[in-house]
C-alpha cells in the first residue's frame, strides 16, 4: 500500500515552463546512470527544444563558463557560478540555468538590466539526482551558446525546508546584502554583490493521507535589483533555487547610491529592501 | 511462547549466531548496557549493499509489561535483526517504537515491526519531516544499497507525538521520560531518560567517534547539549559510537567540534568568504579527529554557513 506524497502538478510543470518533458521520479536509475548515458543527451536535446522553441545552440567555448562542484556537499544548496568572457559581456542579455534531472529543470533565467550586465553570477541550487547542469547564453544577435557541468548530488528537492518551517515563515522576506570587496567604485570597476531573501522556497506537499499534512508551495518567482533607480538584474526562478534564494552579481557605478532589491513569490507576496552602498572616504 | 532459562542463556551466550550474514556478521552483538537496556552498535559506514544500513546505534528497553524499541534501524533487514534480538531476550510484547528522529539509519527499519501495530512515538515535527523526506530516503537507499537490499524498508507514521515531554510506563516500575528538543541535530529530536538505571538515551544528539552530522540548528544543538549536560546520568547512549559512554564527559568532544564549526564559520562569513570557499577552510583540525569526516564535514560547514549568515 503506497503512501506516496506526490508534488503538486503545478510544480511538476515548474513555473518556468518546459512542462511536457518533466517526468518526476522517472526511473529510479536516474541516480546512477553515468554522464555518458545516451538518455542524458536525449534529455538535454528535448529540454533545449522546448525551452528555446527548437532554435539551435552552439558550444560556448570561452564565452560562457559554468562552475559547479562535480560532487556536491549539500544537494539542497549547491553553489554555482556563471561567468562571461570580456568580449561576451556587452553582447549577452540573458543566461538560462537548467538542471536537467530536476522536477523543475529551468532553475533560473538571468536578464541584465540597462544598468548592469551578466559578467559574473552566482546562485545556490537544489539538485535532485545526478545530473547535467546546462547554462545557455542568449546573444543579442540571436545566437545561443551552451555549456555544461555534470554534478553528483541527489535528494536536494526532497528536503525542501532545512529546519523549522514555522521559523522560516516568520523570517520570510527579510533580506541580506553583502559587498565582499566593498562598495562599487566607478563605472569601470564592477564589484561583487550578494543578495539573499529569506524564504522557504518550497514546492510543498499535497495532503498526505495518514498525517493529513498539506504544506503549501511557496517560492520566489522573481527578483529584481536596482541601483540608483536603474535596473541592474532581473531573475526569474522557482523551486530549483535553494531555500533563502541567494544570488551574486557584479555591480558597477558611483558609490553612495541606493541598492534596492524587490522580490515576489508565487503567492503574490512582495518583499523589498534597500541599502545605501558606501560613500567615498 | 516462554523460553526456558537455559535456552535463553544459550541463545544470548552465542550472540553471533543470532545475527544474519553480511552486516550481522560484522557488527558487535547487542550489549545490555544497564539492566533491561539493550543497544546494537552500528557500523561507522554509509549505507551499502552489504551493511543493511546498520550504521546507527539502535536498541530496546524492557519493562515489566512491555518493550520499547528505540530506533528500529536503517533497513527492513536491520529492523528484522533487531526484532530477533528482542524476541530472544524477552517474550514481552513490543508495544512501542520510539523514532528519535527522521533520519533513515534510525527509522527505515520500522517496517519490520509493522505487523505488531506498536504505538509509534515521535517529535511533534516528525510527521512533517517524514512526509518531506521519505521518498528521497527510499531513492537514496535503493541507490546506495541496491533495490534488493533496500526493499521493504520504511518508517512508520507516528501515532503519538511529543511536544515537550511524555512519560512512557513500561510496567514493573520502569517509566521512561521522553523529551522533545528544540531544533538541534534535526528539527525533530527526541531523547529518553530511564530513571531506574539513570541512563540517558540521546541517540543523535550525541555522536562519538563518527563525525556529527548537522541537519537542524548548530546554535540549537549547542544549547540543547548545554542543558543536557546538567542532567545527571550514569551513562548515555549515543546515536553513533560505543553502546554506552560516561555522561557528561562524552559531550566534550562533540561540543568542541560544534563550537569550532560555529566560530570558524562566523569568522569566514565576517571575512567575506563565499559558501563555496568555506568547506575547505573551516575547522579542519577538529574534523580530522572524527571518522568519515571526509564525507560529512564539508556539508556541515555549508549548513552552518547557511544558518549563521542570517545572524
Amino acid at each position: 500500500m503506497a503512501r506516496s506524497v506526490p508534488r503538486r502538478p503545478l510544480l511538476v510543470a515548474g513555473a518556468l515552463g518546459a512542462a511536457p518533458l518533466l517526468a518526476p521520479g522517472t526511473g529510479r536509475t536516474q541516480g546512477i546512470e553515468p554522464a555518458e548515458a545516451p538518455r542524458r543527451a536525449e534529455r538535454w536535446r528535448d529540454l533545449k527544444a522546448a525551452i528555446f522553441d527548437g532554435r539551435s545552440t552552439e558550444p560556448a567555448g570561452e564565452a560562457l563558463t559554468l562552475v559547479a562542484p562535480s560532487r556536491a556537499l549539500d544537494a539542497a544548496a549547491v553553489p554555482i557560478s556563471l561567468s562571461l568572457s570580456p568580449e561576451a559581456v556587452p553582447l549577452v542579455r540573458a543566461i538560462h540555468l537548467v538542471i536537467d534531472e530536476n522536477p523543475a529543470p529551468v532553475a533560473a533565467v538571468f536578464r541584465a538590466g540597462p544598468a548592469g550586465d551578466l559578467r559574473a553570477l552566482t546562485a545556490r541550487v537544489r539538485v535532485d539526482a545526478y545530473t547535467f547542469m546546462h547554462a545557455v547564453a542568449e546573444f543579442e544577435d540571436g545566437r545561443l551558446l551552451e555549456t555544461a557541468q555534470f554534478v553528483k548530488a541527489a535528494g536536494g528537492c526532497s528536503a525542501p525546508v532545512g529546519t523549522d518551517l514555522r521559523a522560516a515563515r516568520e523570517r520570510m522576506g527579510r533580506m541580506r546584502m553583502t559587498l565582499p570587496e566593498g562598495p562599487p567604485n566607478g563605472p569601470d570597476r564592477p564589484v561583487p554583490v550578494q543578495v539573499a531573501v529569506s524564504h522557504p522556497n518550497t514546492s510543498g506537499l499535497q495532503i498526505d493521507q495518514l498525517s493529513r499534512l498539506s504544506i503549501p508551495a511557496e517560492f520566489v518567482r522573481a527578483l529584481r535589483v536596482l541601483y540608483r533607480d536603474a535596473e541592474v538584474l532581473r531573475v526569474a526562478c522557482d523551486i530549483s533555487i535553494s531555500e533563502n534564494p541567494t544570488f551574486g552579481f557584479a555591480l558597477a557605478g558611483e558609490p553612495g547610491g541606493e541598492l534596492r532589491v524587490e522580490a515576489e513569490d508565487n503567492r503574490d507576496r512582495r518583499f523589498a529592501s534597500a541599502w545605501t552602498v558606501g560613500n567615498t572616504g | 511462547m516462554r523460553l526456558s532459562a537455559g535456552r535463553r542463556t544459550a541463545l544470548l551466550g552465542c550472540g553471533g549466531a543470532l545475527l544474519g550474514a553480511g552486516a550481522g556478521a560484522r557488527v558487535a552483538a547487542a550489549q545490555e548496557v544497564a539492566p533491561g537496556i539493550h543497544v546494537l552498535p552500528g557500523l561507522h559506514e554509509d549505507a551499502s549493499p552489504t551493511n543493511e544500513n546498520a550504521i546507527a546505534n539502535v536498541g530496546f528497553i524492557v519493562g515489566g509489561a512491555a518493550v520499547a524499541v528505540v530506533d528500529p534501524g536503517g533497513s527492513l533487514a536491520h529492523g528484522q535483526r533487531l526484532r530477533r534480538v528482542v524476541e530472544a531476550v524477552t517474550t514481552l510484547p513490543i508495544r512501542y517504537l520510539v523514532l528519535t528522529h527522521a533520519h533513515p539509519d534510525h527509522a527505515m527499519g520500522a517496517a519490520a515491526f509493522a505487523d505488531l501495530r506498536p504505538e509509534v512515538i515521535g517529535h511533534v515535527r516528525l510527521p512533517e519531516a517524514l512526509a518531506q523526506r521519505r521518498d528521497g530516503y527510499h531513492r537514496m537507499l535503493e541507490r546506495e544499497m541496491g533495490a534488493a537490499a533496500a526493499a521493504g524498508s520504511d518508517a512508520l507514521p507516528p501515532t503519538r507525538l511529543v511536544e515537550n515531554r511524555l512519560d512512557l510506563d513500561l510496567g514493573g516500575g520502569r517509566a521512561l521520560a521522553i523529551a522533545a528538543h528544540a531544533p538541534a541535530h534535526t528539527d525533530a529530536d527526541l531523547s529518553l531518560f530511564d530513571p531506574a538505571t539513570s541512563t540517558l538515551w540521546l541517540s543523535d544528539l550525541l555522536f562519538v567517534e563518527r563525525i556529527p552530522s548537522l541537519d537542524g540548528s548548530l546554535s540549537g544543538w549547542l544549547r540543547e547539549l548545554g542543558a543536557l549536560r546538567g542532567q545527571r546520568a550514569a551513562r548515555a547512549v549515543p546515536g553513533h559510537g560505543p553502546a554506552a559512554v560516561p555522561w557528561p564527559e562524552a559531550a566534550a568532544a562533540l561540543t568542541g567540534y560544534l563550537e569550532a564549526l560555529r566560530d570558524g564559520t562566523r569568522a569566514a562569513i565576517a571575512a567575506g568568504l563565499g559558501i563555496a570557499e568555506v568547506p575547505s577552510r573551516v575547522a579542519l583540525a577538529e574534523a580530522s579527529h572524527w571518522r568519515l569526516a571526509e564525507n560529512y564535514h564539508g556539508r556541515n560547514v555549508s549548513t552552518a554557513y547557511r544558518e549563521l549568515e542570517w545572524e
